[in-house]
């Protein structure tokens, strides 16, 4: 008892393009692709770029963040605040350029971003690391930083340091494009079996729930994060080994690699800060303390 | 724009990763849906309101929320009341239910679309209503709706990449991923952008041919 068979036949034979036309078309639209990709063009690579003097006839620069308290995030008001939006917000008026506007993204797409012209600064408070050396050019640090774990209330498996992470043999979460990545991979993790989160609000709920036994972030978020919790709680503050050495992160602005003079007046206006003792009056709101005040210089943490 | 082939080259084992879990969950989504998709509209049929008014509410509610927002709760809500399935369970079940909300309305258009003169046939024959489903009703609506059957799978093909929401690494999440570490883009998201195609046509053709299966 099949269905009528004529009607069926006649609409698969209209229905959908032929196996050659859609072929055709395909190619026809590979083609159209490779013609509308012109060159973004990345500011003048010549003479240290100038952007400042962009900024400064405009009046605003875009500072790129990735909501992580304290670092940059927009607060209940929805104000941008956070240590690395302030501490912006003071050297660009010292700059010339009075108003800041922020453009939130995700932590892993900030240096994209910013090499994409989405935001002139990544204002996250992100680490400095050889990796991220390549691809942007850093001011110097305008805090050090350690790391610690986010684990289930009394640290049952005795987390504290990548080496437990991989003796114990705990399942271990981390951020997208943190830094923790290398470090847990650098202790003998396997970098398929880390569990990518997109924050570390999702690193604390998946601590809770028991996909992970453990989220890596610097001492700040994650402390700051689990103070919501109930039944989460942070490990001490430990120096990750990076190359066999113990290592203190310092975290900083990211800036595109022509714009050199633009990072150099930066850096010129926060050797100031550094000096006068301001630099910590304006992070300290932020939970930063004398501890976390650095003279790390960007060349050391890119590693020559 | 550049192009650079030692990109891809160290992309691809994280390409396949990626590739078997969007056929997983791209076949396990589709197995739910076209199965749970069947028992709704059964249900749909029972002649009473109290299974087609709660039935009715729950496929509404489901079909008329968005995947993403679905796949969040599943994710990050459940646990709270102790409820914790992997990201990979939660994805295909989200996707799966999400989907079965369509295809019940396939399935209904099929069975609607059997003539009457079919029904009427089974019920002089004094077939048992279980009979008059299995071997009348039910093989004349399911091969008038494979096609439509088909373009969801397609469609469902293009929703898995919302499951990197949910921490799982199908294609698209292993190409972020992969981009996000070595700071290339171009390479990967057009590796999986062909893959997307060539799936979705290879997928195509399987459909049609099992279309023409079921017609003789």
């Amino acid at each position: 008892m099949a269905p009528p068979l004529q009607p069926l036949r006649r609409f698969r034979e209209t229905s959908g393009p032929s196996r050659r036309s859609l072929l055709a078309g395909v190619a026809a639209l590979g083609a159209l692709g490779a013609a509308g990709c012109s060159r973004v063009p990345t500011a003048a690579a010549t003479g240290g770029g100038d952007l400042l003097s962009r900024l400064r006839a405009a009046g605003v620069v875009r500072l790129g963040i990735a909501g992580e308290i304290p670092f940059g995030y927009i607060d209940r008001n929805g104000d941008l605040t956070g240590e690395a939006p302030e501490l912006a917000k003071v050297i660009f008026k010292r700059l010339g350029v009075d108003r800041v506007q922020p453009v939130p993204t995700e932590f892993g797409s900030l240096i994209p971003g910013l090499n994409s012209q989405q935001f002139d600064v990544v204002a996250a408070g992100m680490y400095v690391n050889p990796e991220r050396c390549e691809q942007v050019i850093f001011s110097d640090p305008d805090y050090q930083m350690l790391d610690s774990f986010i684990v289930r209330k009394g640290n049952p498996l005795g987390l504290r340091s990548y080496q437990d992470v991989v003796e114990k043999k705990a399942k271990f979460a981390t951020g997208t494009g943190y830094a923790e990545i290398a470090y847990a991979v650098e202790a003998g993790y396997k970098e398929g079996d880390i569990l990518i989160v997109p924050d570390q609000v999702a690193g604390l709920n998946a601590v809770e729930a028991g996909r992970a036994d453990v989220f890596a972030g610097t001492a700040l978020t994650t402390r700051e994060v689990v103070k919501k919790s109930r039944k989460a709680e942070v490990t001490e503050p430990f120096k990750p080994i990076v190359g066999g050495e113990p290592h203190v992160d310092g975290g900083a602005f990211a800036f595109r690699p022509t714009e050199t003079n633009l990072r150099d007046a930066f850096n010129t206006e926060l050797r100031k800060l550094k000096k006068s003792g301001e630099l910590l009056r304006i992070l300290k709101p932020f939970g930063f303390t004398e501890d976390e005040m650095t003279d790390l210089t960007a060349k050391e943490l890119c590693g020559g | 724009m550049k192009w650079d082939w030692s990109a891809v080259s160290d992309f691809m084992p994280h390409f396949w990763d990626g590739l078997l879990v969007t056929l997983q969950i791209l076949v396990l989504g589709s197995l739910i849906s076209f199965a749970l998709g069947l028992v709704w509209a059964l249900l749909m049929r029972v002649p009473t309101r109290w299974v087609t008014w709660p039935v009715g509410a729950v496929t509404e509610f489901v079909r008329n929320t968005p995947l993403l927002v679905q796949l969040f709760f599943l994710f990050y809500v459940l646990p709270e009341w102790g409820v914790t399935f992997s990201a990979l369970t939660t994805g295909v079940f989200a996707i799966g239910l999400h989907y079965s909300t369509y295809t019940m309305q396939v399935y209904r258009a099929g069975i609607e679309a059997v003539p009457v003169g079919q029904w009427e046939a089974a019920t002089a024959l004094n077939l048992p209503l279980r009979r008059t489903w299995t071997a009348v009703i039910l093989p004349q609506a399911v091969r008038r709706v494979v096609p439509a059957l088909g373009n969801y799978v397609i469609s469902m093909l293009k929703d898995t990449p919302l499951l990197m929401a949910i921490t799982v690494l199908e294609m698209l999440g292993e190409a972020r991923l992969f981009s996000q570490q070595n700071f290339q883009f171009t390479e990967p998201l057009t590796v999986i952008g062909f893959a997307f195609i060539v799936i979705s046509y290879l997928a195509s053709l399987a459909l049609r041919a099992l279309e023409r299966r079921l017609v003789h």
